[in-house]
This record gives structure tokens, sequence and C-alpha cells, in this order.
């Protein structure tokens, strides 16, 4: 297919020799945040290029095997955990970055979060307010709207049914999502091509208004001139192998790093410690740790149907945490299932009947660093160290996860939660978990929403960035991931991140 | 002299530990060497013995099989670790034998143990005072859980099996080839393109995804 206007997608098999581009802007990420900004300055009538290190996945190409699926799709195969406190994370490698695998939840932030970054971190146009036409226009972009009711299945219904139950306020997940099937598979890829990940929706829009794509592509370096940047530079890499080929370079008036919040302090970081006047690259790192709990229902719930997180609420955001449903494959969910032989398989064999679900939690104590590694690998380091003064969030949260299940008819649930019992059967059991013998080395967590590592300030000595994303340090140097946040989002970061990538690629076209 | 003497005698027993008196796998591997395969089908009769709950052993599951799949697919420095760790599980029993009396040698490879003495292993791991001692345990099992439950037996046993989805054509998938392909070997055009998913529930009784429908013998 040949898109009008010069827009174009290379894919590893077209890389026959070292290239030079040029562009009024080079976009490195292909992620929610890095498409957007294409996709604004592509439809503003300006030539990008836009520099994706994975490879663009189609159906076909996706594995149902959890375990490959992870080793093809996410960076260090899925295993990548920070040291300090060991907590795995997850980013992605492919066209459309995180999108590809996420569970398509979009949810804006509340006015509080806004009122907070914005006295703290002195950034006057960061108000909801502000944010909101950019909020509707992203929405409209990738088709966010309330997950339907026939597609729930018994899962998502039932913590529907729990929080009306106990008064808690719900409604169905809103998601990026158009024709959903239920099929409960998000993590692995969307068959169904409902889910409106970026590869699919914003991507194929920016190369229709005129980008020119380039997949397989690693960046390795940004090229500067005194205080301006002037392109970057990289090498072409093989799908899953990584193995490095051809050389390359872009150079561009402007030049905006999408990488993630992981990888843009790594490229700052390997090109010479750049826009780090402040001290602030690669600091401040923050999570949305999360914690779940497992319910075994009388009857076999089907789980392998209903979207793959379909509800939510958000009655607890001021109090840190955020409710939700999650799926995922079985070989993801039971990973952790402790025990081993006929105990374990008793155990796997209830899975049928089980339901999950999860609380993402604010832990603004909790913080940590990316780093560098020497040589040439681009892997991060990251050291994160949960605090325990964000304890109490965590405990309040499996408390109120644990008298959810129970309302909803659960017979017992798991909580994870280490030295104590492995199964709760009723809410009297479940005190335990509010009874102050949790510890911090108890929980059992994970975070695949991560921020704040290069994070806008409006004082140039407290952050990498100001409030449109330019750098600090460097005229015509933007990021533009969730790396910029200067705190958590309470909520799924995705749509924040997309919010403010628009607004961004607003103020870049401005000035071209 | 003595030294000397003391030295090769330790080499050819770490030799021998190592190396010697595996069987040879019945199928070739990609990565794992027949050491490896022994020790993985030692650990999947431990983790997950016949005669349970669930519809198969591990060993019929045939784990070895999955984890040098994985292997391949996983990138130098992680295919590496895992390969560490079933050495050291291997291994391990020369610092933390077996427990029971002399005559059962709980200090030879997990492998050579019988399978009173491996379950006797995985518990002192599983509880061990340890935190890096129980991590690595778990990580063993995080390892060869994803096998086992990724197994087209035990997700139609458990009724999660995926689905069989005809994916629709998006214009997506005319731009972008399948990996590894020339967009011009692509044979999709913009006139293939059809209608969206019509978000009909996918149906609980319909067929299962090629890949995990049970195939009669
Ligand atoms: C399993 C999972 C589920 C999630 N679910 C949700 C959800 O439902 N809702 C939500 O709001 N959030 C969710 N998140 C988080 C969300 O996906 C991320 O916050 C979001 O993708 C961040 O967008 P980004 O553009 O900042 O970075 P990313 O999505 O990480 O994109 C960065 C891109 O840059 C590329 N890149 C990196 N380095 C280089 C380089 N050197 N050269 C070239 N390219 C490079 C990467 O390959 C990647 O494609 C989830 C994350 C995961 C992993
Ligand atoms: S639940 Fe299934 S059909 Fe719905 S968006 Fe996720 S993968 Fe697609």
């Amino acid at each position: 297919m040949s898109p009008p206007d010069g827009g174009e997608v290379r894919v590893f098999a077209q890389y026959e020799r070292d290239f030079r581009e040029q562009a009024d802007v080079v976009v490195v990420g292909s992620g929610p945040c890095g498409a957007v900004v294409c996709h604004e300055i592509a439809r503003a009538g300006h030539s990008v290029v836009l520099l994706e290190e994975g490879p663009p996945f189609r159906p076909d190409d996706f594995e149902i095997d959890a375990g490959r699926s992870m080793a093809r799709t996410m960076r260090e195969a899925g295993l990548r955990t920070t040291r300090g406190t060991i907590m795995p994370t997850m980013q992605a490698i492919c066209l459309g970055g995180g999108s590809l695998v996420n569970s398509a939840i979009c949810v804006r932030p509340p006015q509080f979060v806004f009122d907070d970054w914005s006295t703290r971190f002195e950034l006057e146009q960061t108000t909801r307010e502000q944010l909101d036409p950019h909020f509707d226009a992203v929405e409209a972009l990738v088709g966010v709207g309330p997950t339907p009711e026939n597609v729930q299945g018994k899962r998502n219904l039932l913590f529907k049914q729990a929080c009306d139950a106990l008064g808690y306020d719900s409604e169905p997940m809103p998601r990026n999502v158009v024709g959903c099937r239920g099929s409960g598979e998000c993590f692995t890829g969307c068959r169904s091509r409902a889910k409106q990940s970026v590869d699919i929706s914003v991507v194929p829009a920016a190369i229709r208004a005129g980008a020119r794509v380039l997949t397989s592509v690693q960046v390795q370096r940004v090229l500067t001139e005194g205080v301006r940047a002037t392109g970057v530079e990289g090498q072409v890499v093989e799908p899953f192998t990584g193995r490095r080929g051809h050389r390359f370079r872009v150079d561009a008036k402007v030049v905006v790093l999408a990488a993630g919040c992981m990888a843009t302090p790594v490229l700052l970081q390997k090109s010479g410690d750049l826009a780090n006047r402040s001290g602030q690259v690669g600091r401040n790192l923050q999570f949305h740790p999360g914690v779940a709990i497992a319910g075994i229902f009388p009857e076999p719930l089907d789980p392998q149907f209903g979207a793959t997180q379909g509800y939510h609420s958000l009655q607890f955001l001021e109090e840190g945490f955020k409710l939700e449903t999650l799926w995922a494959p079985a070989a993801v969910l039971a990973v952790r299932t402790p025990g081993f032989g006929y105990e374990l398989q008793d155990r796997f064999a209830e899975l049928d009947s089980f339901a999950v679900w999860d609380a993402i939690a604010s832990c603004h104590h909790s913080v940590g660093t990316v780093k560098a590694r020497r040589g040439s690998n681009l892997d991060p380091i990251l050291t994160w160290k949960f605090h325990p003064d964000d304890l109490p969030v965590l405990v309040n949260a499996l408390w109120v996860l644990a008298r959810l299940f129970f309302a909803a008819g659960a017979k017992k649930i798991v909580s994870g939660v280490q030295r104590l019992p492995y199964e709760m059967h009723s809410l009297e059991e479940a005190e335990v978990l509010r009874s102050g013998r949790v510890r911090p080395s108890d929980l059992v967590f994970g975070a695949n929403h991560a921020f704040c590592s290069t994070r806008m300030h409006g004082d140039s000595g407290k952050g990498v960035v100001d409030e449109l994303g330019r750098c600090h340090d460097y005229d015509n140097l933007y990021l533009a991931d969730t790396g910029i946040f200067p705190r958590c989002t309470a909520v799924n970061p995705m749509l924040t991140g997309m919010a403010l990538a628009r607004r961004q690629a607003h103020a870049i076209v401005d000035r071209l | 002299m003595i030294g000397w003497l003391l030295v090769i005698v330790l080499l050819a027993y770490a030799v021998q530990r190592l190396w010697l008196g595996y069987p040879r796998p019945a199928r070739a591997c990609e990565w794992l060497a027949p050491r490896e395969v022994h020790f993985l089908e030692a650990a999947a009769d431990a983790l997950f013995p016949s005669g349970g709950a669930m519809p198969i052993s591990g060993r019929e599951a045939d784990l070895p099989r999955w984890v040098d799949d994985y292997l391949v697919v996983l990138p130098r420095s992680k295919r590496t670790q895992i390969r560490l760790l079933l050495l050291l599980f291997e291994q391990a029993t020369l610092f933390f034998p077996a427990p029971g009396p002399l005559r059962k040698r709980g200090w030879r490879r997990f492998s050579a143990l019988d399978a009173e003495q491996r379950s006797d292993v995985l518990r002192a791991w599983s509880r061990s005072s340890l935190y890096l001692r129980r991590l690595v345990f778990m990580a063993l099992r995080a390892v060869l859980t994803m096998g086992y439950l990724g197994h087209p037996a035990t997700l139609r046993h458990l009724r999660l099996a995926p689905y069989r989805i005809e994916s629709p054509i998006t214009e997506a998938d005319v731009l972008y080839p399948r990996i590894g392909q020339h967009p011009d070997d692509n044979p999709l055009t913009p006139s293939d393109i059809t209608a969206p998913s019509d978000g009909v529930p996918i149906d609980l009784d319909g067929p299962l995804h090629p890949d995990y429908e049970e195939h009669p013998l």
C-alpha cells in the first residue's frame, strides 16, 4: 500500500545499507506518546520520521504461549526486575510500544492529581481544564469507550456486584477498544483487532498524513551542536535476536525522545549525560505497584471469557489506590502459586473458578533510579526501594479486595502475601491482612506503570523538562513519554501520556 | 605431590558430576544439553507428578521441550541465566543434600535422587530461611509452571484454552508485512481489508485455536 504524501513504513528486510534521513522532526519510540506526537506533526504538514526499535506485529505474528509471547514483545523477554526491592516490571519492544500488550485502560486522572502537580512542581498550565481538550482528542483518536456488558464475563460482573453490595462506585472500564469480543487476551495481542493499539490506529493515520515510520532501528545517541540537538544516530536491529547491522542517522530541526520512561534516560546518559544540568535525569523513578487477590468461587466462572480488565472502581483514589479486575494467561497468573507436587496441582485445578482483582497504588515515598550500563547494551539498571510508609496503602487495598471477594460470594481467597495462610475462607480469617503482621517483604507486587524518570518541573534546577516537554538545557530537544510525569497519576498512565504528548506536539508545530 | 593428586581427584569428580552418566535425550534439542534435559525431567516429575488433580504430569507435558523452545526465543543474557539456574539446582545437593540416612546419598545430583528425596529437596528450598534460596526455587518453579500451564492439555482441562478467532484484515495488515517478510511479499492489498470486529462475544462452545485442539491419536 503506498500512502500519500511520502508517508511510508520500513521494516527490517528493507535495510540494505547504511542510510541517512532528514526531517523537520524526528521522534524516537512509537509507544502511545511517540505515536501521538508523530501523528500531530504529520497532520500539521511537517515532515516527521518515527523511529522504533521493535518490529510491527500482525495477528499471525502473535504467540499465544505466554512465555514465548513475552520473549517476543517485551524487553528482556518480560523478565525485567528492579534491584533493591525486587519487583517485576514490563516494557514492550514493538511498533505501538506498550499499547500492543496492555489492557487498553484509558482513564483521565482526577482533579486532585493536577492540583498536586501544579502546586508541587510549579506547573501552572498543567491543569485538568487545560488538558481536557487534549484528552477529548486522543480519546476520539483511539476510540475510547466503556466496556460493553455483553463481553464482561462473570469474573468482571462479580466485581460490579461486590461494589454494589458494599456501596462502592464502579463502572465498566473505559478502554481504547472497538468491537471487543471478550477473549481476555489483550496481553498476548488482540487477535480480533478490536484493541485500538496505536500501531493499528494512530501510526497508520500518521502514515496517511505523510509520516515516515522506520521500524527495527535502535537509536543509540542524540547528536548535538552547542545547546541544540541536531538529530539521532543508531543501528538497524534484527527482530528478536537484537543483532545490530547497518548504521543510520536522522538529521532534524527538532528531536523528540519518546522511548519510554526506562529508555529515554538511558539515551540521554549515553549521549554524554545530556540535558542533565538539574541532575534529575534517571532519578525520581516511580511506579504504581500492584497487589492482587484471587477469589475462588463455588462454581466455574469460565474466566477465559470476558474483557481482560472490564470493570474498575475509583472509590479509593484519594486514599491512594484504584481497584480493577484483571486477567492474563494462566501461565502468568499462576506463576507464583506456592507449593509443589500434588498440592500445587490442586491449586491449579481451581483456576477455572478463579477471579483476580487488583489494586494499583500511588506509592509516593518509594522511588528509584534508571541508569545506563557500561558498554553498548541499552537495557537500563533499575533500582527501586519500597518505602515502609507506603505499606498502609497496599495493606488497606488488600483488605478492601478481600471484602469485595467475600461480598461477591467467594468461598475463599488467595492473597499471595507471604508468611500468611495461603487461603483465607472468611472475612474473619482475612482480618490478618490488616492486623499489622504484614511486612513490606511479605508483599508480592509487580508494576507496569512507570514514570517520573525525566520529570517536568517549572524550576529548571529541579526537573529535566518544562511543561511542554522541552528540555530546560536544550532548546529543540523534547521528551514525550511517561518519564516526564512529575508524580504518579493515581490512574492508568497511558491516556495522560498521550494527552500531554498532543499538547507538546502542538507547541512544536507552533515553533516550526 | 599430594596437593596435585587432590586437584586431579577433585577435577575428575567435577567432570563426572557435571557431565558424565546422563542418558542421551530421546530428541535432539536446540539449546539444552543432555544433563539439562535429564534435570528438567526430574524437576517436572517432582513439581507436577502423575496421578494428581491435573490431567497430565509434568513429564507428559514434555517440559524440556517447552524450555528448549523458550530458550530459543530468549535474549542471550536471559538464556544464560536460566541455564545457570538449572545447573545450580541440579548440583546444589552438594551444599544442601537431601535429608535422610547416609546410604541414600542425598548429595547426589538432583536428577539422581529418588522421588521422595526430590520432594524433600524442593520442600527445603521452598521453606528455606534464606531469601535468595527461596527466590531460586521460585524462579525454577516459575519457568516450569509457564510451560506446564501453557500446555494444550492442561489448558483444555481448565477450560482456559484460547479460542479460534478469525482476525479481520485492517489497514495495518496491508501496511506491515509479517515479521521477517519484505513488504513486496505481503500479499494483502487495500481491497483485502475486511469489516472490523463486530463485537460478537466469543462462543464458549466454539472451536479452539488449532494449536490447542485435541488431536485424536
Ligand atoms: C502488560 C502491560 C499492561 C498495561 N496496561 C495498561 C493499561 O491498560 N492502561 C494504561 O494506561 N497503561 C497500561 N500499561 C502502561 C502503558 O502501556 C505505558 O504507560 C505506556 O505504554 C507508556 O507509553 P510510552 O509512549 O511512554 O512508552 P512505551 O509504550 O514504552 O513506548 C516506548 C517505545 O520506544 C521504543 N524504544 C525504546 N528505546 C528505543 C531506542 N533506543 N530506539 C528506538 N526505539 C526505542 C520501545 O521499543 C517502545 O516501543 C501497561 C503496561 C504493560 C507492560
Ligand atoms: S478482551 Fe480480547 S477482544 Fe477484547 S480487546 Fe482484549 S484481546 Fe481484544
